[in-house]
């Protein structure tokens, strides 16, 4: 028998299939990400007027900035760009425009906005194998929590103008506290329609209060369901954390009173909440992937969330992330899922 | 076409994926012409799950189309022959790189004399053979699962206790096409290879899954009714036409991990199995052709009729399209199909399709990005498992991990890596993960 090599010439390139790809990818995710919340912006302008659109704007600006002060860095450096399009860092922008509330003033917007893309994205992901901490929620938790340290010692009017302090009088479980408190969201009158709102209204449709971006609680919600169905994001956090949050305000309201949609309509609704659970907790980075811990993962985010709203912690449902952030490690060891062939004992089904 | 249609909000959770398969239906139409074989045929004494047998002939050995030249020698049952795929003189042996093992291998390089195609084996009267005898001949045949596992197809049919025959005809893979010109061209002979699997493991409980719509095979179908084999039309998902995903479709019994369908009284053999079987016992057949789909941008889809060991070049230059003008070229589907370096490669039992790439049609999994933990992976998995994280926990070499998220439950359908947005392949690490996990358990 003879045996002769084999003789390849190696004329082709090799590679593991497969050879086709869905064509959608993280920079196409992002930018409808951001074109999406761009409607949310659009509707948060025509409630809060012309003063969101400014924290809007600014917080672009700065992410844009940092972003490509960091590209050019990085290109004359030689190193691999950490973001090959605008779109990651404008989606960025876009959530720290519209977690901010609309009192703040616009410095501390512009400080969130340098944090968010500086410390927590670019930094974050560079000393860390992925992005453990909501950018924006960190960011915006950070510099609260300095702002209210500031606020004990100091007379400062930047740091009251973020923390409230006579959110610290509120009495939200009572329902005479609770509804002596919505008093802030009703008798706007909106334009066109000349009509005065209650604030069951204000909360789901008109609200001048609050975070920027849940000026609209309705907009927020269909973009939020529009924009979880056509990017596949992670909706079992955004349905077990509003699922909750609506359980928990109904069940206060039923026990300790309050009118339970109007409690609904405060605990759900506000931007705070509602904007939140789409947009910033399903961050992919910082959230589980077993299906089954995002469940816990939404859960244990309402209730801190509730619990910390309730004794008035302003910025108390990013706080709240923030830990479910620093919690998913440990979710993401929980696959619950049993796969194909371990759910049934001898095939039976 | 070969476009990457954005499809993000098509895929589904828990099990598949709603396939963009309009380059099947491209391919579809094409029916079969028959690829003569080229100068100098390359036989991979290998061509299945299972051990190489032993050669029975040496260089300058004349061999006749359909001859036996690799017989099981005491190799057990999962052994499989191999038959000449024309007239010939055997040039001798080579090593050459296998396409699927990506190993060098044992091939016998046969120089082709003539066309002629003549059985080797006297016809069989199923009426009169007993089962026995209608095994040995489907062994002696050397036919193997043609979906693309290469399975022994008498240790299948050689099972007792089972109720159920499925006979898949999904044919899953986006761009191949073969399967179903199998049904428009060939009816007769399918229903004859269903009934004869189905006489065979003496089982009446026969279900033909398949894609295809009512009245895209209409005399097939008739045929089936007429035989009383039940139509299941499945759901058009991506990878359920997988053996074990189309048991839980068709019977709603999942096969448990680890196990084969056996294991819960039933049997899935391929449609072109079927086929081969049904010549094998009435015709002498032995398997050394098979249809298959060449599937190019500039040619679309083309049904070929093949020998084994048929080179890659030859087939290029039968569809007029020249080798250079490629940069890739898949063996199998676009999904699943592994890439061959060089055109010399042969066609195998389970060679079911060739896709082939100009440089335009750049790699789509090139420009890597870091993975941003969507879940879009897990979420289409349908076996559901964890891609993305048994990917970090083999960069780590995590095996205990590993162990836990189940990765040999795997079933290669790619999916994973076909929907990740930051355009991971995932496959390699699922590929070596699994060869971990097995290599520990010995
Ligand atoms: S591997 Fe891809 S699909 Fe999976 S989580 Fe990471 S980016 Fe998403
Ligand atoms: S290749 Fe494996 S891990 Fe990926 S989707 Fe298919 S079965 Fe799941």
């Amino acid at each position: 028998m003879s045996e002769k090599e084999d003789e390849t010439s190696g004329l082709y390139k090799v590679g593991d299939p497969p050879h086709i790809h869905i064509g959608f990818d993280k920079n196409q995710l992002m930018l409808k990400t951001f074109l999406l919340m761009s409607i949310i912006a659009y509707a948060s302008v025509m409630v809060m007027g012309i003063q969101a659109l400014f924290h809007i704007l600014i917080a672009l600006g700065t992410v844009l900035i940092v972003h490509g002060t960091m590209d050019s860095y990085q290109k004359w450096r030689g190193i691999k760009p950490t973001y090959d399009s605008p779109a990651s860092p404008l989606v960025a922008g876009m959530i720290v425009g519209l977690c901010m509330p609309i009192a703040a003033p616009y410095l501390v917007t512009a400080v969130v906005a340098f944090l968010t893309m500086f410390v927590f994205k670019y930094m974050q992901g560079k000393y860390f194998d992925h992005k453990y901490l909501n950018p924006a929620a960190t960011s915006k938790s950070v510099l609260f929590l300095a702002l209210a340290g500031v606020f004990r010692f100091v007379d400062s009017e930047i740091a009251a103008r973020v923390y409230h302090p006579h959110h610290q009088e509120l009495d939200l479980l009572s329902a005479e506290g609770f509804e002596g408190a919505m008093w802030i969201f009703r008798g706007e009158t909106v334009p066109l329609l000349g009509a005065e709102v209650s604030a069951t209204q204000g909360l789901f449709f008109w609200q001048t209060h609050g975070w920027i971006g849940g000026a609209s609680g309705v907009v927020v919600l269909i973009v939020g369901i529009v924009a979880a169905y056509w990017l596949r994001y992670k909706w079992r956090i955004i349905l077990s954390t509003l699922g909750t949050m609506t359980i928990l305000a109904v069940g206060t309201g039923l026990y300790l009173g309050g009118d339970p949609l109007l409690r609904v309509a405060f605990h759900v609704f506000t931007g705070s909440v509602i904007f939140m659970a789409f947009f910033m907790a399903t961050e992919p980075q910082s959230t589980p992937m077993p299906e089954n811990s995002q469940y816990i993962f939404g859960i244990s985010l309402a209730i801190l969330t509730f619990v910390l709203q309730i004794y008035n912690v302003v910025g108390g449902s990013l706080y709240a992330l923030v830990i479910m952030n620093m919690a998913t490690p440990l979710l993401d060891m929980i696959v619950i899922k049993s796969p194909y062939g371990h759910r049934e004992s001898k095939g039976g089904g | 076409m070969l476009e990457e249609k954005e499809h993000v909000h098509h895929f589904k959770e828990n099990g598949g994926f709603e396939v963009d398969i309009r380059m099947k239906l491209e391919s579809i139409d094409d029916p079969f012409t028959e690829v003569p074989p080229s100068d100098e045929m390359t036989v991979f004494l290998n061509q299945h799950i299972g051990p190489e047998g032993d050669p029975l002939v040496k260089k300058g050995d004349e061999v006749e189309y359909g001859e036996k030249i690799v017989d099981f020698g005491g190799k057990g049952k999962m052994c499989v022959p191999v038959h000449s795929p024309v007239n010939g003189e055997v040039k001798g042996y080579a090593s050459v790189r296998h396409p699927l093992s990506g190993g060098k291998e044992r091939a016998i390089i046969i120089e082709t004399e003539d066309e002629e195609k003549e059985p080797c084996y006297e016809p069989l009267d199923p009426k009169e053979a007993s089962r026995k005898e209608l095994l040995e001949r489907v062994k002696e045949a050397g036919i193997v699962g043609l979906g693309g596992a290469a399975f022994p197809t008498h240790v299948k049919l050689g099972e007792e206790n089972i109720s159920h025959l499925i006979i898949n005809a999904k044919e899953s893979d986006p761009n191949l096409a073969s399967d179903v010109r199998l049904m428009m061209e060939k009816p007769q002979w399918l229903i004859e290879g269903i009934k004869l699997m189905g006489h065979i493991l003496d089982v009446e409980d026969i279900t033909f899954a398949t894609r295809t719509e009512e009245g895209e095979t209409p005399e097939f179908e008739e045929l089936l009714r007429d035989n009383d084999v039940r139509i299941k039309r499945v759901r058009p998902n991506y990878s359920v036409g997988s053996e074990r995903l189309l048991v839980k479709e068709v019977l709603g019994k999942e096969v448990p991990s680890g196990e084969f369908p056996p294991q819960i009284g039933t049997i899935v053999h391929n449609v072109a199995t079927a086929y081969a079987t049904a010549k094998a016992i009435k015709e002498g057949e032995s398997l050394v052709s098979r249809g298959m789909t060449f599937y190019s941008k500039k040619t679309g889809g083309k049904n070929l009729w093949t020998r084994m060991g048929t080179s890659i070049e030859h087939i290029l230059e039968y569809v007029g399209v020249s080798q250079v003008e490629f940069e890739r070229i898949a063996l199998g589907s676009i999904m699943m199909g592994p890439t061959i370096p060089d055109p010399s490669y042969p066609v195998l039992k389970a060679t079911s399709g060739l896709t082939v790439f100009t440089p335009e049609e750049s790699d789509p999994y090139e420009e890597e990005k870091p993975c941003i933990r969507c879940g879009y992976c897990n979420t289409v998995c349908p076996v559901d498992i964890y891609p993305q994280m048994i990917m970090k926990a083999e960069e780590k070499n995590d095996i205990k991990r590993l162990q836990s998220l189940n990765v040999l439950d795997c079933i290669n359908c790619a999916l994973c890596s076909y929907v990740c947005p930051s355009n991971i392949r995932l496959t390699p690490y699922l590929e070596r993960a699994q060869n971990k996990i097995r290599k520990k358990k010995g």
